[in-house]
C-alpha cells in the first residue's frame, strides 16, 4: 500500500517538467475562456504582435464565441478611415450603453410617483455619493446620444451610404433616430419639475388636435386629461423598460446587418474607382477585429470616458432642475430641449395665415370677399401632426426615392443640395423655436424675467445676499452710486472673497432701469414709475420687490406689473 | 511604432487620467453633499416663503408677525419654546406645523386669545390638497421650513432688524399701508391687491362711504372714531364686538396718522 503510493508519488514530475504541465492546465482553461486563444497569443495581442499559431487563431473565435460571433471578423481598411466614419454611429452606441449603465444606477434610486419623484431627485443630489454624477452622465449621454443619431444620419446620407444593400439598414436606423427622440422625451417628465412638466405637456397636447382618435391618443399618453401619477408612471415604463427593449432589438438588427450582412460602406472614391491601384489595395487590406478593431474600441471607451468625466466635472455640463411641477402655473418661455426646438418652431408657422396674405391680393383684385382659411386649416394640427410624419416618412423613404447607384458627392449635386438645405431648414426651424422668437411679452414682464426668470437664475439670483441691502430704489431718481454707502465693504460667505461696494446690485439695478427706462422712450411703458424694494423676511431672508406702474394707453388706467422673489443667504447662485 | 501601440499608450493615459477624475471627485463628495443640501434648504426656504405670502398672510400677517385675535406670530419665542408642550406633541416642531397646516383646525387650542370657539367654519382651513385644500405637500413641507428658518429670531428679538417693514418713510400713504398689515387690520378687511378676508367690511370705497355717514364731521373723523370705538358705529350686517377694542391703545398715534391717510386714498374708484 504505502510502497504503491510511493511509487505513485515518484511519478508526479518534478522542476522544470512539473512547471510544463503546471502552464499547460492553465493554458488549457485559458483557451476554453478566451474561446480559443492561448496564453502566448493572448500576450501577443495585446502587445499588437502577429499570431502565434497557425491557422490564426483569432478567427477561432469568432466562430465559438457568443459575444464575439457578433462582430466582424474585419473591416476593409478603407471603411475604417476615420474620415469616412467619424466613429459616430459607435459613439452613439457607447452613449446607449452609458445611458443603460447610469440608468440603472438611477433607477435604484428613483420614484416614479408625483409625490415622490422630485424629493428622490433632490435625495440623488444630496444623498446619494456621487450621485450628482450619475445624473449628470445620464442626461449628458442622452443629449450627446440624439446628437450623435442626428450625425450619424447626416454622415450616412453625405456619402450614400444608404444604397443598395444597404437600404433596410437605414430603415432601421431612422426608426432608432425616432425611438432615440422618444427616449428622451419620456425622461425628460421623470424629474417632476417645471421644465419637463410643461415641455411634455405642451408636447402631448400636440395628439389632442388629431382626427377622431386625437384626444383619446392624448388621454393614452398622458393616464388622464392632465398628466399626474398614471401619465408619470406610463412615461416612466416606457423609458426604462418598453423602448430600452425595443432599442436593443433595433440596434442589433442594424448592427448585424453593418457587421455581418454587408459591413461598412466603402468611401465612394474606392468604391467607384478613380483612385490608384496601390491605394485601392491598401483599402481593401484587412484590418482584423482581434487585436486591431478591438484596441481600437477599448481606445475610443478610453475618450468617451474621459470626456465625459472631463465635461461634468469641470462643471461645462450640468443636469438641469427647476421647481417642482405645478399643473397650476405655466412657466413663462416654456422651452423644449434643444433637440425638439425645430418642432416648436414649425408650432409657430400658421399655414392659414400665410396663405390668406399670399391668395388674398389676388382674391380681392377679382372683387371676391377675402378668404378666411383659419376654420379649414388649423395650425396645431397641421404643423403638429401632419408636416413632422411627413418628414419622417420622407427621412425613411430616401433609399427608394433616390434610386440612382451613384455615391460619390458630385455625382449627385441634387441629392446633396437637398441634404444641405435640410440642415438649413432645422436649423432654421430651432432658431424660430426658441422662446424669444415670435412670441410678444409685455415690456415690464420681459424687463424682469430677463432679470430674475421664473426658471434658472439671472443675475438678481446671482447676487450674493450681502449686498441685497434693503432700501427701496426708484428707476430714474436713485443713483447707482448711492445703492449702497460709499465705504460699503463685505466678505462674501460663499466664496469668502473680500468686495468692495455692491456691484452685482448696481448691476441689477442698472439693467432694470434702463430696460424699463428704454421701453418708456418707445412709448411702451408711458409715464413708468418703477421700483426695486428689498426687505427682510426673516432670518438670512430677504424679499426683492420690482413694482412697475404705467398709463396704458387703450384704457387711459394706470397699471401695475409685480414681482416678488425670496433670495436666502445660502441658495445656490451658479450652476 | 504602430497605430495600435500609440493607442494602447494614449488609451491607458485616458483610463488612468479619467481614474485621477473619478478619484478627486470622490473625494469632494461628501462636502459637496453637505453644501447642496444647505443650498437645497435655502431654496425650500424661499418656496415656502412664496407660499407663506400667497395663502398664509392675510391671518398671520405679512412678515408672520401674527394678527391679533385672529391667528398668532409665527416668529415669536412662544411657538418655538413651549407651543409643542402645551398641546402635548408628541414630534417635532416641524412635524407639527405640517400637521397643522395639513389638516387645519377645526376649534381654536386658545379661545381666549383667537377667534374659533366651536361651530361654525374652521379657524384655520384645511391646506393639504388630499383633504380639499389647494396646497400639494411638497409645499407644506415648504411653508414648515419657511417657519422653522425664523427660529434665530424668536430665540434673540434683537436680531430682528428695525425697520423690518421697508417703505418710502415720507409718504404717509404708504406707510399707512403697511400699518394696515403691521396691526393685522387687513386679516379681517378686504382691501383689493393687499387681502381678502371677510370678517369686517370691504375697505375699497371707505373714503366715499365715511364722508355720507351722520354724525360725524368728515369721513376722517368717522374712521378715526371707526377704528378707536369700532362699537359707536356697526355697518349694516356686521356684529358687535368682533373687532378688537384696545386699538388705540396698540397703534401708536403716527401710525394711526397714516393709517388714515391711506384709507381716505381708498375711494370708489
Amino acid at each position: 500500500m504505502i510502497s504503491s503510493l510511493r511509487q505513485r508519488l515518484s511519478q508526479i514530475p518534478r522542476g522544470a517538467e512539473l512547471r510544463k504541465r503546471i502552464f499547460e492546465m492553465i493554458d488549457e482553461r485559458v483557451r476554453i475562456v478566451t474561446a480559443g486563444l492561448s496564453i502566448k497569443e493572448l500576450r501577443a495581442v495585446l502587445r499588437g504582435d502577429p499570431p502565434t499559431e497557425k491557422p490564426n487563431p483569432r478567427y477561432k473565435v469568432i466562430t465559438t464565441s457568443f459575444v464575439a460571433h457578433l462582430r466582424p471578423r474585419y473591416y476593409p481598411q478603407g471603411a475604417t478611415w476615420f474620415t469616412h466614419t467619424f466613429r459616430l454611429g459607435w459613439f452613439t452606441t457607447f452613449f446607449f450603453v452609458v445611458e443603460l449603465i447610469t440608468g440603472l444606477v438611477l433607477m435604484i434610486y428613483y420614484i416614479p410617483f408625483p409625490d415622490q419623484a422630485y424629493g428622490s431627485i433632490l435625495e440623488i443630489e444630496s444623498n446619494v455619493f456621487l450621485g450628482e454624477l450619475f445624473r449628470d452622465l445620464h442626461r449628458l449621454g442622452a443629449e450627446a446620444m440624439v446628437l450623435f443619431t442626428w450625425l450619424h444620419l447626416f454622415r450616412t446620407y453625405f456619402t450614400g451610404s444608404y444604397k443598395g444593400q444597404r437600404t433596410f439598414t437605414w430603415l432601421t436606423g431612422v426608426a432608432l433616430l425616432a425611438i432615440t427622440a422618444w427616449l428622451s422625451f419620456t425622461g425628460y417628465l421623470l424629474t417632476w419639475d417645471q421644465l419637463g412638466y410643461w415641455a411634455i405637456t405642451v408636447g402631448t397636447s400636440m395628439t389632442d388636435s388629431g382626427p377622431v382618435v386625437g384626444p383619446a391618443l392624448n388621454i393614452i399618453m398622458r393616464g388622464a386629461p392632465d398628466i399626474g401619477t398614471g401619465g408619470l408612471l406610463r412615461f416612466y415604463l416606457n423609458h426604462v423598460v418598453l423602448f430600452p427593449l425595443i432599442a436593443i432589438l433595433i440596434i442589433s438588427i442594424h448592427y448585424y446587418k453593418v457587421s455581418r450582412e454587408h459591413g461598412i460602406s466603402m468611401p465612394a472614391v474606392i468604391e467607384e474607382g478613380e483612385v490608384s491601384e496601390d491605394k485601392k489595395k491598401e483599402a481593401n487590406r484587412r484590418i482584423d477585429l482581434i487585436p486591431d478593431l478591438l484596441t481600437h474600441e477599448i481606445f475610443l471607451v478610453a475618450v468617451g470616458i474621459l470626456a465625459l468625466l472631463v465635461i461634468v466635472y469641470f462643471d461645462l455640463f450640468n443636469s438641469p432642475l427647476e421647481t417642482p411641477a405645478n399643473p397650476q402655473v405655466t412657466p413663462l418661455d416654456t422651452k423644449a430641449p434643444w433637440y425638439f426646438w425645430w418642432l416648436q418652431g414649425l408650432l409657430k408657422i400658421e399655414p392659414a395665415k400665410i396663405l390668406e396674405n399670399l391668395l388674398n391680393p389676388i382674391v380681392t383684385r377679382f372683387g371676391m370677399a377675402p378668404l378666411q382659411l383659419g376654420l379649414l386649416l388649423d395650425s396645431k394640427f397641421i404643423m403638429g401632426l401632419v408636416v413632422p410624419p411627413v418628414v419622417v416618412g420622407i427621412l425613411f423613404a430616401i433609399p427608394y426615392i433616390d434610386r440612382t447607384p451613384a455615391r460619390l458627392a458630385r455625382k449627385r449635386p441634387f441629392a446633396i443640395a437637398w441634404g444641405i438645405l435640410w440642415i438649413f431648414i432645422i436649423l432654421a426651424l430651432s432658431y424660430m423655436g426658441l422662446p424669444e422668437f415670435g412670441i410678444e411679452t409685455p415690456a415690464a414682464t420681459r424687463v424682469i424675467q430677463d432679470l430674475a426668470p421664473e426658471e434658472g437664475l439671472g443675475i438678481l439670483r446671482e447676487t450674493p445676499y450681502e449686498e441685497l441691502l434693503p432700501g427701496i430704489y426708484t428707476v430714474g431718481e436713485t443713483s447707482p452710486e448711492d445703492l449702497c454707502a460709499k465705504d460699503f465693504a463685505y466678505t462674501d460667505h460663499a466664496t469668502g472673497k473680500q468686495v468692495i461696494g455692491c456691484p452685482h446690485l448696481v448691476e441689477v439695478f442698472e439693467q432694470y432701469s434702463s430696460g424699463l427706462l428704454a421701453a418708456e422712450a418707445e412709448g411702451k411703458l408711458p409715464e413708468l414709475h418703477a421700483i426695486l424694494l428689498i426687505e427682510d423676511y426673516g432670518p438670512d431672508l430677504r424679499r426683492v420687490e420690482m413694482e412697475v406702474s404705467w398709463l396704458d394707453a387703450e384704457s387711459d388706467e394706470v397699471k401695475t406689473y409685480v414681482k416678488h422673489y425670496f433670495l436666502h443667504r445660502d441658495r445656490a447662485r451658479e450652476h | 511604432m504602430k497605430r495600435i501601440h500609440i493607442e494602447i499608450a494614449l488609451g491607458t493615459l485616458f483610463i488612468i487620467a479619467s481614474s485621477v477624475i473619478l478619484i478627486l471627485m470622490a473625494s469632494e463628495e461628501p462636502a459637496r453633499l453637505a453644501r447642496y443640501e444647505t443650498q437645497q434648504l435655502a431654496s425650500q426656504i424661499e418656496f415656502g416663503a412664496a407660499v407663506y405670502e400667497v395663502n398664509c398672510t392675510s391671518c398671520h400677517g405679512s412678515h408672520a408677525q401674527g394678527v391679533p385675535g385672529k391667528a398668532p406670530c409665527l416668529r415669536c419665542p412662544d411657538l418655538f419654546e413651549g407651543r409643542i408642550a402645551e398641546v402635548g406633541w408628541q414630534g417635532s416642531l416641524e412635524d407639527y406645523i405640517v400637521s397643522v397646516v395639513t389638516t387645519g383646525r377645526q376649534i381654536s387650542t386658545r379661545p381666549g386669545l383667537y377667534q374659533g370657539e366651536g361651530q361654525g367654519p374652521p379657524v384655520m382651513p384645511t391646506w393639504s390638497d388630499k383633504f380639499g385644500g389647494p396646497l400639494r405637500d411638497d409645499q407644506i413641507r415648504a411653508v414648515a421650513a419657511f417657519i422653522m428658518n425664523y427660529e434665530e429670531w424668536a430665540a434673540n428679538p434683537e436680531a430682528v432688524p428695525t425697520p423690518l417693514f421697508v417703505v418710502d418713510s415720507n409718504d404717509p400713504i404708504a406707510l399707512g399701508r403697511v400699518a394696515m398689515v403691521q396691526y393685522g387690520c387687513t386679516g379681517c378687511h378686504t382691501i383689493q391687491g393687499l387681502s381678502e378676508a371677510v370678517t369686517g367690511p370691504v375697505m375699497n370705497g371707505i373714503a366715499t362711504r365715511a364722508g355720507t355717514i351722520a354724525g360725524y364731521a368728515s369721513a376722517e373723523d368717522y374712521i378715526r372714531a371707526s377704528i378707536l370705538n369700532p362699537n359707536e358705529y356697526l355697518v349694516e350686517g356686521f356684529n358687535e364686538g368682533v373687532m378688537p377694542q384696545n386699538f388705540g391703545e396698540i397703534i401708536p398715534a403716527a401710525d394711526l396718522d397714516n393709517i388714515v391717510a391711506y384709507l381716505l386714498t381708498l375711494t370708489d374708484n
